[in-house]
Parts: structure tokens; sequence; C-alpha cells
């Protein structure tokens, strides 16, 4: 076996770990092809399992013959380890070195991971499109499920099946992904069911420079208009970047050929430079200078802030041309597999109750990211402490979890599920033994078969015991739609992820559960109270004693 | 009645009200000697607003046409406007309110006039006093003596007729020491930690001067504060240099020559001026409505707020220091000692002392570190964040402390036995109130008024069952040991249930607490039945 050859040490004994708000632990060191675990061999200390793939970068130190590692998370972790030996401790950080990068997908630890639990519902099976197509049908019969892309074809990015406009044969819609970037013909995302409009999501338009047009495009997203009424194109873009674009072959829609289409640019930002943001916010996180200007200074200068506004302000655009003015929406950027889905994706939050469940969730994770495309194998291979230079990464899933917890903040009670679950999509999408992030599209996916040879994530958390953790225990079906306060002063710094390792959350966990006893205890009197009504009532009609005076 | 002169217009129709997070209602407004009434017309769902005079800080007026429209700035940092048809009308409202907001006249505001016929005024008023608290204090007994040497004012007026002092000093020593303190606060005990036996003791600078004067009856004082001890600590609460400054001005710090078993420290703490202009700032920054996340951090940074709340939790964290983990005690000054000294007193017992984190025990602590040992809340919540009167004593001292006390209460959700809302009470009766509590600027401003015999006490209406049940935390478990703060400034939150108070998205938050409180309080039912 290949692994191997890169594990120079395999084992050492009396290396210190230190790990935040922990107790050190001493204990032996072993690494194996996907793990890093430290055991004391003592039964009251925690054991440190961590995965190569979760490690972002090392660094190593030496005081005299005594190593100091200092491993950084792609969970924002930070711990260190103590190793005896010059040569032990080199070889252990250039192992770690060396099998946290690993590129080759098929190496992965999803495909060594074999569950240790009872799978009762297969994950890779919970959200097939065509069971999401089937709740639309219940609606609408304006739309079909279009096989067009079935081997990958047409668009190597979309899933096999995508909702299409009924009207629409497969020959025009190979003519229209012929026009739009990355072959992202416009599909369904959203059916608004309380006024039938729609959201649909796209690459952009390849006008070029000479201002290029394609008939079958704008019928086809015309099809999606009732008579008389106008619809809206949001762009993620500022106009002059979508101006430029047209310097190499994209664009966007013209007026003058898509006449009953409003256009909106609204900036949200890409890739670099949301990764320098991350990692100037991370940084800013870890300072220790105790200086309140400081840190708020540099909190301002992530511009992380920022763009958690920018996205939420479009989604709830998006939303409000839904929902208040009763038009469809067109929502694109330049490739469309990133700030378009944030924006689809949160809009729904907004809009759809089914979103703001648990199952309802994941099953918007699954097609508004997973099968709709976004490469999350080249947006999260590095994370924030990373010192190689950044390639595709992006946290573009990061700010849109960051998002829907500003949502969730501000709206205790309307979702199923808590902030927990959050941070376990984000930890999952970095680093995870499930397959379910792995690849960058759907045909990726299918190319390394995985539901054949990983467990996905939705087949572990959908168990009762998971459940129980992620539910919020103050959830209280909401039917309306939710308006998220997008200004400044109501944006908080998302703590739970970028504070999560620098403060102690004993007393804030503590309390967490105190709550969930409270409610709970309050269920079951509640129950309780309920069943003596009703014997009580039993008796009063039973017992003709009762009713004489 | 001396108030009618002040009312042109009593009464006007028609007018239409707008307030934060409702909808706008058309009414009849009202204007008397203390109250601003507004009842709308909605037959079915009549909903009144009733506003004290006092609560408003500023009012702006504009005329268009032949009405106009006055915004009132509370000092809750409600934001409220009446659209009032007639000129003259609306010009006779704003000059009643802006008269009738800011009289001076202590006995002519209305906690002097609030009989509810709930309540009768109490036979005793506050909840405890220095007697009583001394009384209850066995372990003091052995050392520390209860005095009445300032039973008639004339040693320090600003304290209380009782002092808790140590055994072996004589009154003739205390008045001595007296003199030597500004103001007449010579040192004396705020707390006493009994799980080793060392004080907290407040007083205010020495008298030094420029010519180093030195006071042996102080210095006597204090060695016996630390009798039996190797050391006593001393925080002050200026600068080094600031403190070295305060000599000019005939004021000063013990000098290592004469108090050498005293260790001293010089913490910065903003007061005064500074303070009530980092309010102003943050208010103002709350209040922006330009939606740019840059400018709100900046605002938000430049206000300083956030570090007078770290700097005020890490130097009662320094305090706790000394006193718990160090074992020994300390004196706290800064220079008059009636407002950073009691806010760190005040946060280091709450670190510190389990029964200070009930609600009777928060209530009691307030009680003694800010009536009895006088932080004047006349002087310094005259005008909150909106007036645009010339500042004078302003400055929001108490509300930096409730700020504190909410970053404590966020860390150690269990540890407090109060909620939020007491604190957002306490900040909107510190600034208005129907009660007494904290009218006038000390003890003896408060016995020439009567205030104890004809007004109510705001602590003991708090701990009526009803109104405890409201202000109580469920989630209260009650913890011995020393709740350490985090400091570091990523830990250090603005305290939005106050400052977005009137935004909408705090709603939420509170919809969420009040549904927990329900089912506590049902719980609660459901048990006893």
């Amino acid at each position: 076996m290949e692994f191997a050859e890169l594990i120079k040490t395999p084992r050492v004994d009396g290396v210190v770990l230190h790990r935040p708000f922990m107790p050190t632990v001493e204990g032996t060191l072993c690494l194996t092809g996907h793990h890093l675990i430290l055991s004391s061999r003592q039964d009251n200390t925690e054991e440190l399992w961590l995965l190569h793939s979760n490690i972002d970068s090392i660094e190593k130190r030496f005081v005299g013959s005594l190593g100091h590692i200092t491993v950084k998370c792609k969970d924002l972790r930070v711990i260190q380890l103590e190793i005896t030996g010059m040569e032990e401790c080199l070889n252990i950080a250039s192992s770690i070195e060396a099998l946290s990068t690993l590129d080759l997908v098929s190496l992965m630890y999803p495909f060594f991971y074999r569950p240790m639990f009872e799978v009762i519902e297969d994950g890779w099976n919970s959200f097939l499109p065509q069971n999401a197509f089937k709740d639309l049908e219940s609606m609408t019969d304006e739309w079909r499920l279009s096989e067009v892309n079935k081997d990958f074809s047409l668009c190597p990015s979309y899933p096999p099946l995508v909702a299409v406009p009924k009207d629409f044969d497969d020959e025009t819609l190979k003519k229209v992904a012929t026009f739009r970037h990355g072959g992202r013909f416009p599909v369904l995302s959203y059916y608004h069911k309380k006024n039938g409009m729609v959201m649909m999501r796209a690459g952009q338009p390849l006008t070029g420079t000479n201002g290029r047009r394609c008939k079958e495009d704008e019928k086809l997203i015309n099809a999606t208009l009732r008579p008389g009424k106008r619809g809206y194109i949001i762009d993620t873009r500022a106009i002059n970047v979508a101006q430029q674009a047209k310097a190499r072959g994209g664009g966007f829609e013209l007026e003058a050929n898509y006449p009953q289409w409003r256009r909106i640019h609204k900036a949200i930002e890409r890739y670099n430079v949301l990764q320098e943001s991350l990692i100037k916010l991370v940084e800013a996180c870890n300072d220790q200078s105790h200086s309140m200007d400081r840190w708020l200074s540099k909190l301002e200068a992530s511009n992380w802030q920022t763009n958690v506004k920018e996205i939420l302000t479009t989604a709830c655009l998006a939303a409000q041309c839904i929902d208040r003015e009763g038009a469809s929406v067109l929502v694109h950027g330049t490739e469309g597999t990133d700030s378009t889905l944030q924006v689809t994706s949160l809009a729904q939050i907004i809009l759809d109750p089914g979103c703001r469940t648990v199952k309802g969730f994941q099953s918007l994770v699954e097609r508004e990211w997973l099968q709709a495309g976004h490469p999350f194998q080249q947006r999260c291979a590095q994370s924030a402490f990373s010192n190689s230079k950044p390639r595709h990464e992006a946290p573009v899933f990061l700010l849109f979890l960051d998002c829907v917890w500003q949502i969730l903040r501000q709206f205790p009670c309307s979702f199923e599920f808590n902030e927990s679950f959050l941070v376990l999509l984000f930890e999952h999408a970095y680093a995870s033994q499930f397959g379910t992030f792995l690849g960058n599209s759907a045909a990726e996916r299918a190319r390394l078969c995985l539901p054949e040879k990983t467990v996905s994530l939705w087949s572990w958390v959908n168990r009762p015991q998971e459940l129980e953790r992620l539910t919020n225990p103050l959830y209280e079906p909401n039917s309306l739609v939710i308006w998220p306060s997008v200004a400044p002063q109501s944006l908080l710094l998302w703590e739970g992820v970028f504070l999560r390792w620098n403060r102690s959350s004993k007393c804030l966990d503590e309390a967490y559960e105190e709550m969930v006893h409270i409610i709970e205890y309050n269920k079951e009197l509640q129950t309780k109270v309920n069943s003596l009504r009703r014997q009580l009532a039993q008796l009063e009609t039973e017992d003709p004693l009762l009713h004489t005076p | 009645m001396e108030f009618a002169e002040h009312i042109k217009t009593a009464n006007v129709e028609d007018v239409v009200l707008r307030q934060p997070l409702q909808p706008p209602s058309r009414g009849t407004l009202c204007i008397t000697g203390h109250h601003l009434l507004f009842s709308d017309r909605e037959e079915s769902d009549s909903r009144q607003v009733l506003l004290l005079l006092r609560n408003i800080d500023a009012i702006e007026k504009r005329m268009s046409g032949s009405s106009g429209t006055i915004t009132m700035k509370c000092k809750d940092l409600r934001v409220l406007q009446l659209d009032i048809p007639g000129m003259e009308q609306c010009l006779n409202i704003a000059h009643s309110i802006e008269t009738l907001s800011c009289l001076d006249c202590v006995s002519a505001m209305y906690p002097f006039f609030y009989r509810p016929v709930d309540l009768s005024l109490p036979e005793q008023w506050g909840l405890s006093s220095p007697e009583m608290h001394y009384s209850q204090m066995k372990e003091l007994y052995e050392k520390w003596r209860l005095s009445t040497v300032n039973r008639d004012y004339s040693v320090c007026p600003s304290y209380p007729p009782a002092v808790i002092v140590p055994k072996s000093i004589d009154d003739d020593t205390l008045k001595k020491a007296a003199k030597f303190r500004q103001g007449g606060r010579f040192p004396v005990l705020c707390y006493y930690h009994k799980k080793n036996g060392m004080v907290i003791m407040r007083s205010s600078q020495p008298l030094l001067g420029a010519n180093r004067k030195r006071c042996k009856e102080d210095e006597l004082l204090l060695q016996a504060v630390i009798e039996g001890s190797d050391k006593g600590y001393i925080i002050d609460t200026r600068s080094m240099q600031q403190a070295q400054q305060a000599r000019m001005t005939g004021g000063g710090f013990e000098s290592k020559s004469f108090y050498d078993r005293w260790k001293r420290f010089h913490r910065q703490m903003e007061r005064g001026k500074a303070l009530q202009e980092s309010l102003i700032k943050l208010v103002e920054a709350c209040g922006d409505e330009s939606n740019n996340m840059d400018r709100w951090l900046s605002k938000l940074e430049n206000s300083k707020w956030l570090s007078h709340v770290q700097n005020a939790l890490s130097t009662a964290g320094l305090l706790v220091e000394c006193v718990e983990r160090d074992g020994h005690s300390v004196l706290v000054h800064g220079s008059e000692g009636t407002d950073c000294s009691l806010l760190i007193s005040t946060l280091a017992q709450l670190i510190m002392d389990p029964c200070c984190r009930t609600m009777e025990g928060f209530l009691g602590l307030l009680e003694r570190e800010w009536i009895q040992a006088r932080h004047p809340f006349q002087q310094r919540c005259a005008h909150s964040a909106y007036s645009h009167a010339r500042l004078q004593q302003e400055s929001p001292v108490f509300l930096l402390l409730l700020d504190c006390v909410w970053q404590l209460w966020r860390q150690f959700p269990l540890a407090l036995g109060f909620s939020e809302a007491l604190l957002l009470r306490l900040a909107t009766e510190v600034y208005a109130s129907d009660y007494g509590t904290f009218l006038c600027n000390s003890d003896q401003e408060r016995c020439a008024l009567e205030v104890k015999e004809r007004t109510h006490c705001l602590f003991r209406a708090l701990l009526r069952p009803t109104e405890r049940d409201y202000y109580s935390n469920p989630l209260y478990e009650r913890t011995e040991l020393a709740i350490w703060p985090s400091v570091h400034p990523q830990s250090l939150q603005l305290w939005k249930g106050y400052f977005l108070r009137w935004t909408q998205q705090v709603r939420h938050l509170e919809e969420a607490q009040e549904e927990i409180r329900n089912m506590v309080i049902e719980w609660g039912k459901l048990a006893r039945s």
C-alpha cells in the first residue's frame, strides 16, 4: 500500500498535545494513511482523531531537541504537538504534510471508511431529482423533467435530470446550452406555490463583444412569464464586471433582446477576494493583542461581514421580486456555480418554510449546491491557514452557511435545525469520512461511483441519535416568508465557527442543554396533563354518580 | 398648580403617532404635568401610550403648512414622532414638552406624585440599610465595626450615616482621615470575601497636594485593614500620569514611602464627559441608516464604547484576582470615588460572590454600592445620548455597569438569577422613573427631600412576586465558583438588547426568550398542582 511510503515514523511515544480549552494530554502519536491519532491509553482522557484532510497547514519549530508542531486545521482549530527527538519530529511533520495534501480523490478517506452504524436510509437515494420533481408536479404542470443531459455531454456541471418549461424540446435546449457559459442553460431552481412565480438560474449568456443573440434562449426564459408581466434578471456582478466579461465572450442579456426583463446588477465578491477575506477574518479572530480597536478594525478590514451582507441583500432582492412583486426571476453571474447558488438557495430559505426543516435543508443543499454543480473539491481544498497560493479555493459555501446562521439567529423559532447542523456541514465540506462533498459535479461523482463506494453524510445524519442533537428545541413551523434584517447593525460575527476555538463554550453549552431540558420536560408534562384530562372526561361520562349534585 | 402655566394646550385631537415597530396610529394627545398621553381612536382594540416627559431627551419640531411634526428622542433610545394639526397647537405642545421634560426641581418630579392603588407607601424604603447589612454579616464582628460617625452627614456628605470600618479605629481617627480624602470619603469596607477573609475597601483620592502632605490617621486606618496579612493592593482607576497631575489640584495617590505595605496599580478608566461622548457616538452609530458595513464597524470602533466595557471588566478582573487568587485586601479609588470605583467594586462582587448573583442579591448590591455609596444619579443621568444641551455632569457610568453585567450574563447564562429584561428595566428607570430610587445625588439630599417617605422604592417593587417572575432567569443554577469573564475583544459584544432595542430584529429574539420564560412558568404551575 502506497500510504506506507509516506509514513516514515508511524508512532512516537511521549508526545504532548495542547488543545484550546482542554487539558494537556500526553500519549502515543500514531500516523495512519488517513488519521493522526493521539492516545494516552487512559480511560478518562479524550483521544485525538484527526483526519489528515482536515489539516490546512503545519509549522515546526525546535527548542533544543524538543520539536513543536503546530497543526492548523480547516475547521479553524489550532493544536500543538510536542515531540522529543529531532528526527522523529521531522519525520512526523513531513508525513503529515505529504498525507494532508494528497491530490488523488480515489485515495481519500471516504473510499476507505466503513460505517460503524446501521444505515436506516441510504442518503444517496434520499434526494433524487425525480422525487423533487414529483412535488413540483403536484403544484404545476408547466414544467417537465428533461433527460437531455443524461450523459453530461450538454452541460458537464448539471445533473442528468433538470426541470425546464414543458413546451421546450431537448433540441431547443441544446441550442440554448451553446449560448450559456459552461452549457448552463436556464433551469428551474424554485417554484413559489403562493403565486406560481419561479426562480431560474443559469450561466452568463455568451453575447461577446458583438452582441450575439440566441432566439431560443429568449423564448425559453420568456416562457416562464405570465402574459403582460415582466421578469427580473439578477446579475450577481457589478455592471462594469459584466461589461468586461464581454471581451472574454461572456456578457449579459441586452434590453433590446429581452424587453420583458429588467436587469439588476448586484456586486457579490468571488474567488480570491473571498478567500482573502476569510484568511483576514481568521487572522483577526486569532489576534491576541487584546486591543478592542485593533480587533474591530481588523474585523472591518477583512470585509467578511460586508460579504455576508451583500449576499443576504441580493437573496432578499430575489425573494422580494418573487413574493412581493409577483415576478419571475433569473439569477446568474459568470459561471453560475457560486454566487448564483448563494442567492437562489438563500432566497428559498426566506420564501419556503419547507427549506427550514432538517430534511428540507438537506434537500436544498443537495439540489442547489451538489447537483447544481458547485465545485466543492476545488473551493474547499484549502481553508484559512494554508500557505499555498490559492487557486480555485473560495469559502462560497461557508458564506452561504453564515448567511443561513444570520437568518436562524434572527428567527430562532422558525428553523427545525440548530446552529450545530450548520457547523457540521461546514466541517464536512472541508474534510469528511463521507463521500457527499467529494468531486466537483454530478458528473464527477458518477464517475467516481461515490454512491457505491462511499457513505453519504445524510445516511449518518438522518438517524434519531444524530437528529436529536441537530434539531432546534424552539422550532415551531412558521409558514410565512421570513424577511431577515440586512442592516449592518443586525449582522453578527458567527462565533460558533470563527471564535469556536478561542472561547470556552462550556457555559453556553450548559445553558443550551438546560433549555433543551426545560422544553423536553414541558412537553412531557403537557402530554401528562392531556392524558389526565382525557381520563377525567372519560370518568365523568362513565360514572353517573359524578353528575348527581 | 405650577405645571399648568407650562401647558397652554392640554389636548389635541387627530394627532398621528409614529413609533418604532408599530404602525402609525391616529388619536388624541394629552399633556399633563408629568406625562404625555396618547390614546388612539380605534373603538375595539384601543391602545394608549403613556410616556413620562422626563424620558424625553431632545425634541425637534418641523412645520409644514398648517401642521407640524414633533420628533421626540427618548432617554431609553426610542424615537417617537407626532404629527399635529394646527401650527399653534404644535408649537404649544412642543414648548410644554421642552419645559416639562427638563424641570430641575426634584420635589416636583413624578415619583412624588406616583400613587398606584395597589401599592401603599412603604414602611421601609429600600431593601436594607448599612445597619441591617452589618448585623447579618456575623463574620465581620470580630475585626470590623459599624461606625455612626457620619450620622448627621457632617464627616462625609456623600456617605450614608453608618459605615463599616476596622474595629481598632475610633471615630476621631476616622474624622481626621476623612479630612485627608476628597469629599471626606475615607476608606470604608464594601465587600468581605468569606473564603479567605480578605476585603474590598473604597474611598476617594488622598489629598496629598503638591507638597505631599501625609495623614497618620489615614495610614493607620489602612494599616488596620491589612492587620495580620503581609500586604494589600491599591487599585487607582486613573493612569499614573493622571494621578500625578491630580496633585496640582490638591489630590494625589498613596505614596510608597508612607504606605509601604500597599502595592499600587494604575488602571486608566474613562469617566465623565469622555464616557458620555462615547455613548452619544455609539447611539449615533446604531441609528446610522447608510446600510454600509464598513461605516457601521468603524463608527462602532470610533465610539470606543466596547473598549470601555472591556476596560471596566478587565479592571474588575484584576480586583478579583487580587482578592480571590492572590488572597489580599484591596483599596479602590479614583478621584471622587463615586463613579469608576463603584463600577469595578460592583463588578468584582458579581464575579466573586454567588450571593450577589440572585435577583435580591443583585438589587441589594446596587443599593449598597450605588444608592448608599452615592453615585450622583441626578447629575449623571440628567440627559442621555440625544440631548443637545451642553454636557455638564452627565456620564453613563451606571449604563456601562449594566452593559458589563450583560456581558457576564451572556458568557455565563446559568450563573445569574435575573435576566436581560431586568437590566433593560434598570437602564430605563435610571433615566426616567415612577420610583424615587434614582432621585437625588446622595443620601443626604434624599433625606432633605423626604424621598424615603414620599416615594416608592423601585427595588422593592421589582421583588413583588409577579415582577420577580418576569425578571428572573429561567435557566438560573447557583454556582459557588467565581465567574471569570473573558475580556478578549473578540468575546465582547454590543449589547443589542439595549442599543438596538427599537429595531425589528431584536424582537424575534425577545419572542424566543419569552417562549422559554412562559414554559418555565407553566412548568412551575404544573409542578405545584
